[in-house]
């Protein structure tokens, strides 16, 4: 599986500290020329920004527009002619597999593997950090290691694993690739963040006559939060985006993920529905762009919390 | 890994140390937490990269799939792999790819987030936002897209570029050329690498002391020097962890050039290792000699972050 | 319709040339015993070919002929269907009747993906299937895979574009047309750099062959001298006559043709279809425009005729680990029975029957499709011709082909890479 495209940095030294970072932090004084300036800045910003966001634009802008003006010599910068025939295709076209159980598949495996990751993440950043044992070295080193191996030359062996279990097709042998294949790295990072998290400010709770449980959970668990949000977007992400193992666990038209879904639309022996594959894909980013506007205020601060030599 | 074993069962019974003759509620506490994780990685990682070990050793093929033993050929896969010049050909040039993604993403990232840095708070959250809409497209949608950007004859890129240098670009085909092909992958890579190094650098250069940099900048340090001396090293554990990450990343980069090779490309000229392995494996039915070059492929990463995990380790020794 | 049934005898004959006698031993008989009553078998079909009718015909027959039971039609890509048959065929979960393209066939065959059909093959058809077809689905003396379908590719015409200018009756002709009507803007055959079903006429016309066994040794053959002949006439092609993406593959070829830019299409006869799409279609054709006066003719030979081109096609088997291999095998039945096979007939398919050949629709495309198929050939017959394909390592030589590499060198390394993976 492919730990490409992730969505959290892990934390690196073991005395760092969280530090909540503000989500605005205005400049101070700003001089006359520097605010002159700051207007071109802003228009640099402006251009960054739309090359950013152009392919996105360019997806909503060609699913908008009907076939026939798609592959025709004029090329529309907006959708002059507006139709939503592309949507009703993507969604109701009777010869691909259907949209909806792909819609319900994927939300499901994603959730599972959110929810899943994030608990037994949490509990091992926990058992390697606020312990010591024999083994804990070897298993954070070992973390750290199997994020090297390329995932591509276990397939065969994980879909035989899923197979003897007789999951495949099933959410849930799908759920357990997926959150091992998250698990290393959510792991790490959270790892990060509970390091960062003194101990002394639990002793001192502890002190204060409260359970070793219950310091740890009115103390250092709010400041967790930015790294859970961090290893969740994470999670999120690797479940809902990954598409090699969805393709040969899920064969059933009925259990296809979105991802496979999409990868439907591209026939050799067919004329490539160019508008109906833009559809597609909105109709899988969507859900990720919704997610990601949620939980964006909490990630910028908490991507970094960790790392930071303060 | 560490002196228990478990059993293959979704993580339920937690096992105790063997070592230790009296088991204490807390020693067992640290084990418990551990286990739902250490019970998933084992059985589905460490299973699967054992039998990649196996399997390197074997000669597998599809055969074997259906239930034919596989005869033991000893190194004879790590041989073939190590004196294959296609296997040398897909390792350089994945680290041609990686440098060339890393340097950009880091150096772009890098300024992004400076801009990020002196823009007033409207501005901000409009690059913001189109930082984030890169960031959360999912990656087969995203190179559908770019290939379809980049299509030979409705592509909009070629399009745009005959209406602004004059010479006709329509039909121009943009991924044969292994060059080119190198060239819209990286900017597909990077293009969406960036977001999160932008973000991630931001959030740490906030951190930097307003006073110190003000310090600096009426004892006259220009941006220039005020950003290498200051600001840099501030956030050099973030550079780093950065950097490996990236690294490993983009090396291991698979979505990316698999569907652009659906879209159009010359597979034996463009394969990274990611993808050498997979079409000798899941493609071909070369499972043996597909594990073999993942384990050579393994060792490499391993070497490229040597130190880092030397630092790892260290750390954990504290 | 007696040229029609001449033809398809002529396929069979072909085919059976190339064919090295498939001893048909009888035995292996491992007739697992079927599954319980009122199972679901599953039908992989790939891509868009068989018909919708063909697939309700087979659901509801089959539904008649085994009370309790349901069949299921799942349709595939032919993308990728190689990677996912190995995973999907080898699980617990495997479907019962799979389609593969012909030349995918051999792949599975050898390495026991498909349980043996020799106690069934008289039901299917025994000598009336197309012998070429059952020499794929053949291994080592065991018949597993059933032919299905077979098709080949005509030259598509528009009267209008074509004008007064004669059907070229030879190849060198045809070549020479071709590069006569091509303008700045217009081709005159649409010919995209990947297309390599229609390179392989010009080699084999010219004498060249894609690969053979010399002993224990595969030998491939683009770089003999028919090969490169072939291939530089192709050369000539890409660079005089197509304005075709030189890294184009086989999909929407209907858009030239009805946007009138280019003179020949040579393209599989369902094309047909597209072009003749209407305007509401999701992709529409042209049916009032350049396709009214559609026209074909299979690709002329060298010395006139037609020329020799690739037998595409289908096989199709039952899965190896079908939980229900008796109902599967019943399914499959009717698959290759007369009806169905008919169905796929008058839809412009060749029919997995010889003695089908009659139910062809009687017209021109048609015919022109059955004159083409008479002279098919096959890819060459080894489980490692699966990878060569996957790899699209022809794909690739013949791009670099287009864009205007020497030919000579391209194909030399394309042989060696060829051999490369035969041998390996």
């Amino acid at each position: 599986m492919s730990i490409a495209a992730a969505g959290a940095a892990p934390a690196v030294s073991a005395d760092a500290r969280p530090v909540a970072v503000p989500a605005v932090v205005a400049p101070r004084r700003r001089s006359r020329r520097r605010r002159a300036s700051s207007w071109g800045w802003g228009v640099v910003a402006v251009l960054v920004a739309a090359a950013f966001a152009f392919p996105v634009y360019w997806m909503v802008n060609t699913s908008l527009l009907p076939t026939n003006e798609i592959i025709g010599p004029r090329v529309h910068f907006w959708p002059d002619q507006l139709t939503l025939r592309n949507y009703e295709t993507a969604i109701f076209d009777q010869v691909r597999a259907p949209f909806l159980p792909a819609l319900g598949t994927s939300l499901t495996v994603t959730f599972l593997v959110l929810v899943a990751s994030m608990l037994f993440a949490f509990a091992g950043a926990l058992a390697v950090t606020r312990f010591r044992f024999r083994g804990r070295r070897a298993f954070v080193l070992s973390i750290l290691v199997v994020q090297m191996i390329p995932g591509e030359a276990m397939m065969i062996s994980i879909f035989q694993l899923v197979d003897g279990w007789r999951l495949l097709n099933t959410v849930v042998g799908l759920g357990i690739v997926y959150l091992a294949g998250v698990l290393p790295f959510t792991l790490w990072t959270l790892r990060g963040f509970v390091n960062g998290v003194p101990v002394e400010l639990e002793e001192a709770a502890m002190i204060d006559g409260c359970s070793r449980g219950r310091a740890f959970w009115r103390v250092t668990f709010p400041l967790l939060a930015p790294g859970l949000v961090s290893t969740g977007v994470f999670a999120f992400l690797q479940a809902w985006n990954e598409f090699m193992m969805a393709l040969i666990i899920m064969t059933r038209p009925e259990q296809m993920t979105l991802p496979v879904w999409l990868r439907t639309f591209q026939q050799a022996t067919r004329a490539t529905d160019w508008g109906a594959l833009m559809a597609g894909s909105v109709l899988v980013a969507v859900p990720v762009i919704v997610f990601f506007l949620i939980v964006q205020g909490r990630m910028t601060g908490g991507l970094v919390s960790g790392a930071v030599k303060g | 890994m560490s002196s228990t074993t478990l059993p293959a069962a979704p993580p339920s019974a937690a096992p105790a140390p063997r070592a230790s003759r009296a088991i204490t509620p807390a020693r067992l506490l640290p084990w418990l937490l551990l286990a739902p994780s250490l019970a998933a990685l084992l059985v589905v990682t460490g299973w699967p990269l054992v039998r990649m070990l196996w399997l390197s050793f074997h000669e597998y093929e599809r055969a074997q799939l259906m239930g034919v033993p596989a005869p033991w050929v000893g190194v004879q896969n790590y041989v073939d792999t190590l004196t294959d010049p296609r296997f040398w050909t897909v390792t350089l040039r994945s680290f041609g790819l990686m440098v060339a993604c890393v340097v950009l993403t880091i150096t772009l990232g890098t300024l992004v987030a400076l801009l990020l840095m002196r823009l007033g708070r409207v501005m901000r959250l409009v690059l913001s936002v189109g930082l984030l809409l890169a960031w959360a497209m999912p990656p087969l949608a995203a190179m559908l897209v770019w290939g379809w950007m980049f299509d030979t004859r409705y592509g909009v890129v070629n399009h745009t570029l005959t209406r602004l240098t004059g010479t006709s670009w329509m039909g121009h085909p943009w991924l044969i050329e292994p060059l080119q092909f190198f060239a819209v992958a990286t900017l597909v890579i990077v293009w969406g690498a960036i977001p999160f190094v932008a973000f991630t650098l931001y959030a740490g250069l906030t951190q930097v002391p307003q006073e110190v940099l003000e310090a600096a900048q009426i004892d006259g340090a220009g941006a220039r020097k005020r950003f290498f001396r200051i600001q840099v090293p501030y956030v050099r554990a973030i550079y780093t962890v950065l950097i490996v990450l990236s690294m490993i990343w983009d090396l291991k980069v698979f979505t990316q050039i698999f569907v652009l090779q659906g879209i159009g490309g010359v597979k034996s000229q463009t394969s990274t290792l990611g993808v050498y392995i997979y079409e000798m494996g899941m493609a071909q039915g070369h499972y043996g000699a597909a594990s073999a070059i993942a384990v050579v492929f393994t060792v490499i990463m391993l070497v490229i972050s040597a130190y880092y995990v030397r630092a790892t380790v260290k750390e954990e020794e504290l | 319709m007696k040229i029609l049934r001449f033809a398809a005898a002529g396929l069979a004959a072909a085919l059976t040339l190339t064919a090295c006698s498939s001893g048909s031993a009888g035995g292996t008989t491992d007739s697992t015993d079927g599954g319980s009553e009122g199972a679901e078998i599953r039908v992989w079909l790939v891509g868009t070919d068989t018909p919708d009718e063909a697939r309700t015909y087979l659901k509801e027959t089959f539904e008649e002929q085994n009370p309790g039971s349901t069949l299921v039609v799942q349709e595939q890509a032919w993308d990728g269907l190689v990677d996912k048959l190995t995973t999907s065929l080898s699980g617990s979960d495997s479907p019962d009747v799979v389609e593969v393209g012909n030349t995918q066939a051999p792949t599975f065959t050898s390495s026991g993906f498909f349980a043996p059909l020799d106690d069934i093959a008289e039901d299917l058809g025994g000598d009336d299937l197309l012998p070429g077809f059952v020499e794929s689905g053949t291994w080592d003396g065991t018949f597993y895979a059933a032919p299905y379908y077979a098709g080949s590719r005509v030259v598509f015409y528009s009267q209008q574009v074509l004008g007064d200018t004669p059907v070229p009756t030879t190849l060198d002709e045809y070549v020479a047309a071709a590069k006569a009507a091509t303008t700045d803007t217009h081709s005159g055959v649409w010919f995209p750099g990947q297309d390599w079903y229609n390179m392989l006429p010009f080699v084999w016309e010219n004498g060249g062959f894609i690969a053979e066994q010399d002993g224990e040794e595969w030998k491939a053959g683009f770089s003999s001298e028919g090969g490169i002949a072939g291939l530089q006439q192709v050369q000539d092609l890409f660079q005089n006559a197509s304005k075709a993406p030189k890294d184009g593959d086989e999909t929407n070829l209907q858009v030239p043709f009805c946007e009138g830019t280019t003179t020949f299409l040579s393209a599989p006869s369902w094309i047909k279809w597209s072009i003749l799409a209407e305007a509401d279609a999701d992709v529409p054709g042209c049916p009032e425009t350049f396709g009214a006066d559609l026209h074909a003719f299979p690709l002329p030979g060298k010395d006139g005729g037609a020329a020799q081109v690739f037998a595409g096609g289908s096989n199709v088997a039952v899965a190896a680990k079908s939980a229900n291999p008796d109902l599967a095998k019943e399914a499959l039945t009717i698959m290759l029975s007369d009806e169905y096979q008919t169905i796929l007939a008058e839809n412009g398919l060749i029919p997995a029957k010889v003695s089908l050949a009659d139910a062809l629709p009687d017209d021109e495309i048609t015919a022109a499709a059955a004159a083409a198929a008479a002279n098919a050939r096959l890819t060459p017959a080894t489980p490692r011709w699966g990878d060569v394909e996957a790899q699209k390592v022809i794909q690739d030589a013949l791009v670099r082909i287009a864009q205007g590499e020497d030919v000579t060198a391209v194909a030399e390394d394309l042989d060696s890479t060829i051999e490369s993976i035969l041998n390996g």
